[in-house]
């Protein structure tokens, strides 16, 4: 009997040990506290999105007895106005909205179960299946492609800001000039088509791009990379007789490239901007100049001390890069025809009014978005001394 | 002194900078010299150019600067001449760090904040000398001792916000020295210290200098320090150098009327005023006063933290008070204390001879209206204690129109063109904004709104620190003359003993919290009693008295009386 | 003003000395600094004559809109193009040609008699593909003339009526028209409603929702920010949890659940477009909340705060006179930089079809359409709008970073 019940809360326990664990180590290292702090807020963080989003999914027309009538209803049984109240009251549904959410809550922290949906008459963790981890792992390919190229491109451009067009530095030689002037202007020149590239990809909404490749495969006769597999070889296995299937592998690459680009493309644009700011900030502070004054130049300059200082608020904002790119997913879902969580939320929130799914879904990007914060935060902390300093005080 | 070789010489250097505004020149014509193992002090203010030469000599000069056709810099380099203006790439090196390194002013500033301080010198002699790292570690831990910080292994492998002040001014002398350059350029090191470490550094200067033969350029605003430390001095004022010559000519025979000015900036104690007779009546008195900050302390708990403990203390009126003390003193929360602007935690402040009863602390909170007519405060940052965005005429009237003293637009226009007569704005400035004025004049302004509604007492929280010596001296004048024809008392808070020196009829001395010694100026600068009162004395900057006297020229006593005057008719 | 802005004109370079440079408050110098960026100066013409052309839409445009203007004979009808020259002659004057709709031949005698042959061949003749349905003749000697000010259909220029009091002007004349039939400068969509006019107004219909939704944001943001500033501690505590609560869901999920929850109840078209803007606006109150609160929490504790307390300032004086002017520039800097993201939260709920819809006029509705395969074929100019709004967006971004620029050193040269 015991068994079952510390079974049945297993995601309880964890949560309070890893408290305890961190209130104990707390009461001697300050970073511990700090730690242990966060935690705490965390979960309260999390408490308030759930409460939240419940409250917000019951805006959404229809309850569960009216649904499970309506089905019901398809089995050939009529229904009454008495029937729906009467299954009410058996589900529980006639209890005020903080005492249902308190069971929601309550289920969810003790065994990680994120509720049944009416909708589709099954649990939600069995609808969701491995949709939720498709949209992460899509998010996060996303977040590391704008990394990739924003962050180099970022610091490339902060590094032409202020540099003027020609060289007229008359300690230099009419040839010196001519080459300098050549640099500087192509310089300028990256410069300048990084700030469009990031500017259109401010001004052209993930939908939109995604339409515009679809239209140009329509104009170049091609068949449209939709879904994330072509007709012959969605159902082929991964693991086939000979050996991993690598024809699917490429089949696979050629379609994904599409969702990670759209996906990718807006927040690719805001981190350019975000970088170079950055890095321009870092670059005109006094210990940059003290550092060239002893002979520290080139890369070693710029990748030991601007931008080794700029990398601690670029990591801080991982967490709300990934929520930013998961907004986005929903419509790049139904204009690519993804079929990740993405686009099962589109469906509950506007065809099925499923509020179980949706707000299962939501809350388990609100977990990962705190989650992800609360590891930034904890890894800055351990290993950037001046956020140690600011956070801990003097210690 | 044989005539050698030069190590560093500057012809005709012409920088411009690329603003807004056009072409700006900031260095005229600059011409210097500097031999082996000399120090020249290079003098001027804010604007003068100093600083701009000394990074140019680096090739630091930021990328707007444009250095004219003409100008020369040659660096003497193992038996060689090095055009320094024309060295490219990997050479520059030379350059910044090997024959010629720097320190600046903000030792915080100047090293990385978020890596080792071992790793940064290191990183250094790997780069000019090719140690090895263990090499490099040894030597920077000797160097560390050199310096004279203590636990040197310790420190070494610490960051920069982790060592105090003087300690990173050291740490900062350290990494400089570790490659054996032959000219060390150090901007204002020490203007950013409380006086009792900087004389430590300068002296620690003194010291390295002699024994290892290097050349210095000392670049500074503060005649007294260049007495000290400097063999050639030239004084530059806005680009144009305006006087050169050895140290003893141009601080005891100054030839140019600015470089009087700025000499005149130093304490004169031949000149320190006898105490009045009897000590006039007190126009405010604190009793037990406390003033204690919540802070977060170790782990969870809240920390009260005392900054000033316990402090007795009558202020005659009438006078200049002088509050001096060291960074962490207590002095401008004491100040603030006594407006009713700092939290007490125990005592109180009562005001005397007032129309209306003034008196707080604690269990007795302030009744605002009352002390604002009484008592008011002119702040140290002339930059952030004006609203940006009310024009002068607002500003100084906001206590009339805050507290309704004027029934009138007109009468309040009036007065407040008034006060600022008596403060030398000019009435038509008064429709400007904050940022169309220069520093002094804005804490012109500031002291405007302070006497707007006739305050007996004001306190001048280092009200002069931010500016430049020779408005310094302006801004310390009209408080004097308004000492004198409105009978007010004034507290000046400062950090700075030639300011007092210069300035103030009764002196109190702070040190962490506690009063330590009070008199009169002439009492406490010519016979201090407490020790650490002595140790502040002696700390102060001069010009050397000895030799004073030995080199006074006939003209020399009259020339301190005249500068005076000169200084006292002058209005910008 | 004039004197001011002539002064700070591109050419001419301004010296220290000049009187209107002191006597500048903080909005002159804004326009000042901003004045200098040129990308900044010309997206802002641009932003402003799309504005005003989408504000006076139907003066702008030679059709009507809605379905009360389509044009029966030309539907699916791809853009007439203006000329001034063709093979007639050379005319001073911009004329169209004639359109007539040609009708697939549909041969039935054939048909019936042929067999599967005969439907073979008619099938491979494309007689009944969607592109064969928008094929139009062009009669070149049948010369429409363009005129200016015609008089056309008859619409509102501006509704100051409130209530019962009817204040509304209106007009019909438009800029320009044709002397016979309609001109449709951009073609026709399937219904036959000129796409060109229904442009127009959808940018207005866009911007006016996110000047809505802006002036909710802002309200809410000043409440939440300027509480939690002022008051501080655990006020401030407890409103930052709930703020960073609600940053962390993602937006546009909740909009759509609030479009929903909209759709069920009864709303006439203006009243949804209100709502949405409502929704859009008072759910994004996070970030500019929260800068609001640091900036009151920083500025509380400067000196010219401290200085306004000594001389006797009430609490409610040092509010009104300094801390709210200090960011009023930093808000209306930030609205204006906002403005693509709200138009791009409305075109993407009106995208998923869960916003406006039809027939209302708004980008969202009109972008909607180029999702069809129909259209992304066949009717390529109905992809018009998706230019506007591209070009209406990096306005505003361009605009919006100048104006940044412009705003943010407005720190001190010391």
């Amino acid at each position: 009997m015991i068994t079952q019940f510390l079974l049945d809360t297993w995601l309880l326990w964890l949560l309070l040990g890893v408290g305890g664990l961190l209130w104990w180590g707390g009461r001697d290292s300050q970073y511990v506290n700090y730690v242990f702090n966060r935690y705490l807020l965390a979960l309260a963080t999390l408490v308030l999105v759930s409460g939240i989003v419940f409250s917000l999914m019951e805006v959404l027309p229809g309850d569960c007895a009216e649904k499970y009538i309506a089905y019901k209803n398809t089995q050939g049984e009529t229904i009454t106005e008495a029937d729906i109240q009467a299954e009410r009251v058996r589900m529980g549904l006639d209890k005020s909205l903080p005492e249902r959410w308190g069971r929601w809550v309550t289920n969810l922290t003790l065994r990680g179960d994120l509720g049944f949906s009416c909708a589709k008459r099954q649990s939600v963790n069995l609808a969701l299946g491995n949709r939720f981890w498709m949209s992460f792992m899509f998010c996060i390919a996303g977040l590391m492609f704008s990394y990739l190229i924003a962050v180099p491109f970022g610091i490339l451009s902060a590094f032409t800001i202020n540099k003027p067009w020609t060289d007229k530095n008359p300690q230099h030689s009419k040839a010196e000039q001519l080459a300098g002037t050549a640099v500087l202007s192509l310089q300028k020149v990256v410069d300048l088509l990084l700030r469009i590239i990031s500017y259109l990809g401010l001004a052209l909404p993930n939908f939109l791009l995604a339409l515009t490749i679809i239209l140009l495969y329509v104009f170049a006769g091609e068949p449209m990379p939709t879904g994330l597999f072509s007709d012959q070889w969605v159902n082929v296995p991964w693991f086939g007789p000979d050996g991993f299937e690598t024809g699917k592998f490429y089949d696979f690459l050629g379609h994904i490239w599409l969702p990670i680009f759209v996906i990718g493309w807006s927040a690719t644009a805001l981190q350019l901007q975000t970088v170079r700011a950055l890095v321009v900030d870092e670059s005109n502070k006094l210990y940059v100049d003290a550092a060239r004054a002893r002979g520290v130049d080139g890369l070693t300059l710029w990748a030991g001390y601007p931008v080794r200082h700029s990398i601690s608020p670029l990591f801080n904002s991982i967490g709300f890069d990934f929520q930013r790119v998961f907004n986005d997913l929903p419509i790049v879902a139904v204009v690519i025809g993804l079929t990740d969580s993405a686009a099962l939320l589109i469906e509950a929130l506007s065809m099925t009014n499923d509020q179980e799914l949706a707000a299962a879904i939501l809350f388990l990007v609100a977990l990962v978005v705190i989650s992800m914060n609360f590891m930034t935060d904890v890894v800055l902390a351990a290993i950037d001394p001046r956020v140690r300093k600011s956070v801990l005080g003097n210690g | 002194m044989t005539v050698g070789i030069n190590l560093l010489e500057i012809r005709d250097l012409t920088i411009d900078f690329h603003t807004d505004e056009g072409l700006v020149r900031a260095v005229d014509n600059l011409s210097l010299s500097i031999r082996p193992a000399e120090v020249m002090g290079l003098v001027g203010e804010s604007g003068s150019g100093k600083s701009v030469t000394a990074k140019t000599i680096m090739r630091l000069a930021p990328d707007n600067a444009v250095v004219q056709h003409l100008s020369q810099i040659t660096l003497n380099h193992q038996g060689q001449d090095v055009n320094v203006l024309k060295l490219r790439g990997r050479d520059l090196r030379l350059v910044r760090g090997n024959a010629v390194s720097m320190i600046f002013q903000e030792p915080m500033a100047s090293f990385a904040p978020a890596i080792r301080i071992s790793d940064q010198i290191i990183q250094t002699m790997q780069i000019h000398l090719g140690y090895s790292k263990d090499q490099a570690r040894r030597v920077g831990i000797e160097l560390f001792d050199r310096v004279g910080i203590v636990d040197p292994a310790k420190r070494f492998d610490q960051y920069v916000f982790e060592l105090s002040g003087g300690m990173r001014q050291r740490a900062m002398i350290a990494m400089a020295l570790s490659t054996q350059p032959k000219l060390l350029i150090a901007d204002e090191p020490t203007t950013a210290l409380d006086v009792t470490i900087q004389a430590q550094v300068l002296d620690l200067m003194m010291e390295l200098r002699e024994q290892m033969g290097m050349a210095m350029l000392f670049i500074t605003h503060d005649l007294g320090v260049v007495s000290k430390i400097a063999d050639n001095v030239t004084v530059m004022q806005r680009g144009k150098a305006v006087e050169v010559g050895s140290a003893e000519r141009v601080l005891f025979q100054p030839q140019h009327p600015y470089t009087r000015r700025l000499l005149d900036a130093l304490p004169h104690l031949e000149n320190l005023p006898e105490a009045p007779r009897h000590t006039p009546e007190p126009l405010l008195s604190v009793k037990n006063l406390s003033v204690s900050y919540p802070t977060s302390g170790k782990g969870r708990k809240t920390e009260l933290f005392t900054a000033v403990k316990n402090i007795s203390l009558d202020l005659p009126e009438g006078q200049i008070i002088g509050l001096v003390g060291e960074s962490g003193s207590g002095k401008t929360s004491l100040g603030k204390a006594m407006l009713g602007a700092a939290p007490i935690s125990s005592g109180g402040v009562q005001y005397h001879n007032t129309e209306k009863k003034v008196t707080f602390g604690v269990g007795k909170p302030v009744k605002r209206k009352h002390l604002a007519r009484t008592a008011q405060l002119v702040f140290q940052d002339p930059y952030s204690s004006l609203n940006p965005r009310m024009t002068a005429r607002d500003i100084i009237a906001e206590p009339l129109e805050a507290m309704r003293l004027t029934k009138s637009r007109e009468e309040t226009d009036q007065k407040v063109i008034e006060v600022a007569k008596r403060c030398h704005i000019e009435v038509e400035h008064l429709r400007r904004f904050p940022h169309a004025f220069s520093g002094g004049q804005r804490q012109r302004i500031s002291i405007a709104r302070a006497l707007v509604c006739k305050p007996k007492f004001i306190v001048a929280d280092e009200s002069v620190a931010a500016l430049d010596v020779s408005i310094q001296a302006e801004i310390l004048n009209l408080l004097k003359e308004l000492k004198e024809e409105l009978g007010l008392t004034i507290l000046f808070i400062s950090h700075d003993l030639s300011v007092i020196a210069n300035l103030c009829d009764w002196v109190c001395v702070m040190r962490h919290g506690e009063l330590v010694e009070q008199g009169s100026v002439r009492q406490i600068f010519l016979n201090p009693q407490q020790a650490y009162t002595q140790k502040l004395i002696s700390s102060i900057a001069l010009l050397d008295a000895k030799e004073s006297r030995s080199h006074r020229s006939p003209e020399w006593p009259c020339m301190a009386e005249q500068s005076v005057s000169v200084v006292s008719c002058e209005r910008v | 003003m004039n004197a001011l802005l002539a002064r700070f004109g591109r050419k001419s370079k301004q010296t220290k000395n000049d009187e209107s440079y002191y006597t500048a408050g903080q909005m002159a110098l804004i326009k000042a600094r901003f004045k200098r960026k040129t990308s900044g100066v010309v997206a802002a013409w641009i932003l402003g004559t799309m504005v005003l052309m989408g504000f006076f839409a139907p003066f702008f445009s030679p059709v009507d809109p809605t379905i009360r203007g389509a044009d029966a004979e030309y539907r699916r009808g791809a853009p007439q193009m203006i000329y001034f020259w063709d093979d007639n002659g050379f005319s001073l004057r911009p004329f169209s040609y004639t359109y007539k709709k040609v009708n697939a031949k549909i041969d039935l005698k054939a048909l019936a008699g042929g067999g599967l042959d005969a439907l073979d061949a008619f099938i491979a003749s494309g007689a009944l593909s969607s592109s064969s349905q928008n094929k139009f003749e062009i009669d070149k000697n049948n010369r429409r003339y363009v005129q200016f000010f015609v008089k056309g259909w008859d619409y509102s220029l501006i509704d100051l009526s409130v209530g019962s009091l009817d204040l509304d002007f209106r007009w019909d004349r438009h800029l320009f028209g044709v002397e016979r039939g309609q001109i449709h400068l951009m073609g026709t969509d399937e219904d036959g409603k000129d796409v060109f006019s229904r442009t127009l107004h959808a940018v207005w219909v866009t911007i006016s929702i996110a000047i809505v939704a802006l002036i909710v944001k802002l309200f809410v943001s000043l409440f939440v920010g300027g509480v939690s500033g002022y008051f501080g501690g655990r006020v401030d505590t407890i409103m930052m949890s709930i703020t960073e609560a609600v940053r962390v869901i993602p937006p546009i999920p909740i909009y759509l659940a609030c479009a929903v929850a909209l759709a069920h109840i009864d709303l006439t078209p203006v009243q949804r477009y209100f709502a949405i803007a409502v929704v859009i606006g008072a759910l994004d109150f996070a970030t500019l909340g929260r800068r609001l609160r640091t900036h009151i929490l920083t500025e509380r504790n400067q000196d010219y705060v401290l200085a306004a307390k000594l001389c006797g300032s009430s609490t409610r004086r040092i509010i009104w006179r300094h801390l709210i002017p200090s960011f009023t520039s930093y808000i209306i800097v930030d609205t204006l930089i906002n403005f693509p993201y709200v138009i791009l939260a409305e075109t993407s709920l009106s995208f998923l079809g869960l916003g406006l819809t039809e027939p209302v006029n708004s980008l969202g509705v009109l972008l909607q359409k180029a999702q069809d395969p129909d259209i992304q074929q066949n009717m390529v100019w109905q992809f018009f709008p998706v230019l506007v709004f591209v070009f209406l967006i990096m306005a505003f971004v361009f605009v919006g970073d100048a104006l940044r620029d412009a705003a943010d050193p407005y720190s001190e040269k010391k």
